[in-house]
């Protein structure tokens, strides 16, 4: 029985591990600021959750999973905030090359 | 299978660690730096398995809120200063 949990604890691990290097694939390929933040913020969310539930699999102490819970639930809630942060930032800063008229801007001018 | 996993982060984060030396903007490393920083606290998670100690669950932790905090002062410095 302890084997089987392994086993499909380290699937979760090898899908949540295959999330992350999606990430990094969509950071280093896309052309603009806001595509990469999109890579970057989301999937490594889905991944660490994947990887958290594996860990918890492997592990199986209550330890273990109250942190990894916690862990989970501090990277949901700070995640977006830090994406929005950083988006805000490159809105304010950054002159990014669009394709069309810039929505953002002609919303806020009006 | 731990030992692979560790593996496919890490080549997510020598894929992250790329854009950052590429950039162009400081708004790029910044975005990057947030998303090598998730990728560290993947490892740490699988690494935390693989040591088998409830020592080094406790580091996951640290390097999420660590890195929460490095991108909101980042994303306020380029605010100030531009890009």
């Amino acid at each position: 029985m302890g084997g089987f949990f392994d086993t499909v604890g380290g699937l979760f691990m090898i899908s949540g591990a295959l999330f992350a290097l999606l990430a990094g694939i969509g950071v280093h390929k896309f052309r603009d600021p806001y595509s990469r933040m999109h890579a970057a913020a989301k999937s490594p969310t889905l991944g660490l959750v994947l990887v958290a539930i594996g860990a918890g699999l492997v592990a199986r102490s209550l330890g273990a999973v109250l942190t990894l819970v916690l862990v989970v639930v501090l990277q949901l809630l700070t995640s977006p905030v830090a994406t929005h942060l950083a988006a805000r930032a490159v809105h304010m800063r950054v002159r990014v090359p669009q394709d069309g008229p810039d929505e953002l801007e002609v919303d806020e001018s009006r | 299978m731990n030992t692979a996993a560790l593996v496919i982060v890490a080549c997510a984060a020598v894929l992250f660690i790329l854009r950052m030396l590429r950039g162009p903007a400081l708004a790029d490393r910044v975005i990057s730096s947030d998303g090598f920083i998730s990728t560290v606290v993947i490892a740490v998670t699988i690494a935390s398995v693989r040591a088998d100690s409830g020592v080094v669950e406790g580091t996951v932790l640290v390097v999420a809120l660590g890195g929460f905090v490095g991108t909101a002062v980042l994303a306020r410095f380029i605010e100030r200063r531009g890009s």
